[in-house]
């Protein structure tokens, strides 16, 4: 069987992780500096792809620690990358509890995703997690609700911390029963305890990986205001009426919740080479730029302004078609850090308004690397690479890096063999 | 007064909106005809939505304001026993292994509002609850909707087993999310494809059409 760039890869990444780590980490540093690295980097992908090929269940990865290890391994080892962002593959959205603990930078930032355990000792209905709510092969979902009425924007915006912690945690998480109550108390510890168990765990896989020849960066999170409100407190659809019915209460209430998010952000310190701010916007592509220049980008940008300015580089995952926003990001300082787009009807065309000021990531629809043929792949980003190269400051990668179960392994291996073939400046 | 509400609709201007239908109910206006502007209006947004004048949130608004219309000559209706004229039935779902369902509700709304009977069968919905349903409710179209990677997947079982069960002819197939895509409409073998639920309202009504036309 003829060797391809993959496999020769793989293969200089078992004789010398050490130097790839190295090369790799470089390369990405250079894109993210908006600079021509030796070749385009490819971000990784995982999801109920990971599963599927490692034979592991959504269950396992969510409760079976044990089993975790192993599968990321071989599946990093199969499929290399230039940045393998799962760095979260047990985890889903909670950013709401780094929220309630925002005066606590020492813990803050450690409960800022929910992971199954924890999600057994709170029962929150913000999520549904496999072989609980949800069967077990099935993906953890982030479902979100209503949990707030509209009246008590009024309670959120004098005192956001206070509100979400005591109001509404209890009304989102049933297992914490009664605020200061012995169950309180006694939810709080157990999920001290297994926020460590689970710390310990993941310091130890990445430190793993890293051996291995992943690359890692120290990432601290940060939330549109906007997006709290969409994602914890009113449910999507009610922040979206909540803007037009009630504008001045959800406007006063996006930027009181500003300086809380910051508090979040710099509980961890910037740190050389680069310290990521990651943020996933969820409302940004539904609303209409009227609403988007009101209630969504000035508290955001106010934020990536002031992260930024402190040291920080932002890694901004522009959930939809961000297309019709797209030149509002013009107004951050150049090299801010790393935008990340989802399907923008025009990939190329957002890639030309942001080149030389923005590390633009993503490239490849989802959609083909799970259902197109190897031939399409290659095509698709031999084009793309053609009409981006020389520029540096680009990232390729799929919309979304979680891929479907079935989607082919002829399919992933396309899409890193092109980055190799067609990446190279 | 009808154009007027057309406008009021259109400017997603909800106070005016529900009080001009208030005023033409109690006028004596036929409900019917406020109900074909709705059916108008319904068109108008999706057209709108189509040049990029319009975005999920405006869908969203539109659709509350196309329900508080509803329910306020609802007891018109009933009272006068008159029926709109049904333009087709939709069944529709989040596929298995999906649990969202945001972009799915702006689709039962915005359907119901173009004159559609609509069968939403929820979220996380396994292909043989699909197959069930077409056998039960006998519709004109099947929506599949999901937001995940993963629901890729869940559509072409769907779509698959709708097959197996011998239905494929009878129903219209479109698929519906972020997601989805040319790609993933040829993967799945559905018949249509749809980012949003205002193109989607606008497929399918052609789709009906179509069928209708094929039937006779």
């Amino acid at each position: 069987m003829t060797k391809e760039p993959i496999d020769l890869w793989i293969e200089r990444h078992e004789k010398d992780p050490e130097a790839e780590l190295k090369e790799k980490t470089e390369r990405f540093l250079r894109a993210v500096q908006l600079k021509v690295p030796d070749r385009v980097p490819v971000a990784g992908v995982g999801g109920d792809f990971l599963c599927r090929y490692t034979g592991i269940t959504w269950y396992d990865m969510s409760y079976d620690l044990e089993k975790i290890p192993g599968a990321v391994f071989k599946f990093v080892h199969d499929f290399p990358s230039d940045w393998s962002i799962i760095f979260a593959p047990m985890l889903l959205e909670g950013f709401v509890f780094a929220l309630a603990f925002a005066d606590c930078p020492d813990f803050s930032n450690t409960i800022r995703f929910l992971c199954g355990p924890v999600h057994d000792i709170l029962k929150d209905k913000w999520s549904q997690w496999p072989g609980r709510e949800i069967k077990e092969n099935m993906h953890p979902q982030f479902r979100g609700g209503e949990f707030m009425k509209p009246e008590e924007y009024k309670r959120l915006i004098e005192d956001p911390l206070q509100f979400i912690h005591s109001t509404i945690l209890p009304r989102a998480c049933p297992g914490l029963g009664e605020p200061g109550s012995p169950r309180w108390n006694a939810a709080w510890i157990r999920v001290g305890m297994t926020m460590q168990r689970i710390g310990a765990f993941q310091g130890q896989l990445y430190g793993e990986l890293v051996k291995r020849g992943s690359t890692a960066f120290p990432i601290t999170n940060a939330y549109t205001p906007a997006d709290v409100i969409g994602d914890f407190l009113r449910h999507p659809t009610g922040a979206m009426l909540d803007m037009r019915r009630m504008p001045s209460d959800f406007k006063a209430a996006c930027d009181a919740l500003v300086e809380h998010i910051l508090k979040v952000a710099t509980a961890v310190p910037p740190m050389p080479p680069a310290t990521f701010f990651f943020v996933p916007l969820h409302l940004n592509e539904m609303l209409p730029p009227k609403l988007y220049g009101e209630f969504y980008w000035p508290q955001l940008k106010k934020i990536i302004e002031i992260l930024v300015a402190k040291g920080y580089k932002g890694f901004i995952f522009f959930e939809g078609d961000h297309l019709p926003h797209v030149d509002t990001i013009l107004e951050l300082p150049k090299g801010w850090g790393v935008a990340w787009f989802e399907r923008p009807r025009d990939f190329v065309a957002v890639w030309e308004k942001l080149k030389g000021h923005t590390t633009v990531m993503g490239g490849v629809p989802v959609s083909l690397i799970a259902s197109g043929t190897p031939e399409k792949i290659d095509e698709h980003i031999k084009n793309l690479m053609a009409k981006i190269k020389p520029e540096g400051g680009f990232i390729l990668s799929p919309g979304v890096n979680e891929l479907p179960a079935d989607t082919p392994v002829a399919n992933v291996r396309a899409y890193i063999n092109a980055a190799l073939k067609y990446g190279v400046y | 007064m009808l154009d007027e509400l057309l406008r009021a609709i259109l400017d997603l201007d909800e106070g005016k909106a529900l009080e001009l239908t208030k005023r033409l109910v109690e006028s004596g206006e036929d409900p019917l005809k406020i109900l074909d502007c709705v059916r108008a209006a319904t068109d108008e947004i999706g057209k709108r939505f189509e040049r990029g004048e319009y975005f999920v949130a405006d869908l969203v608004m539109a659709g509350e304001i196309l329900k508080g219309i509803s329910e306020i000559i609802a007891p018109k209706l009933r009272e006068t026993g008159k029926k709109r004229e049904v333009v087709g039935k939709l069944l529709i779902g989040t596929v298995e292994g999906d649990i969202h369902d945001i972009g799915k509700n702006i689709v039962v709304t915005m359907a119901e509002a173009a004159g559609f009977e609509v069968v939403d069968l929820g979220v996380d919905v396994p292909p043989e609850r699909f197959v069930e349903a077409i056998k039960q409710h006998n519709p004109d179209i099947v929506g599949l909707s999901g937001l995940l990677t993963l629901a890729i997947d869940s559509m072409k079982r769907t779509v698959d087993a709708i097959n197996a069960a011998g239905l494929r002819d009878k129903v219209k197939i479109i698929i519906g999310g972020g997601r989805v895509d040319e790609n993933v409409k040829e993967y799945t073998g559905a018949d249509a494809w749809t980012n949003d639920a205002a193109t989607g309202i606008r497929i399918m009504l052609k789709l009906v059409e179509e069928k209708r036309r094929g039937q006779s």
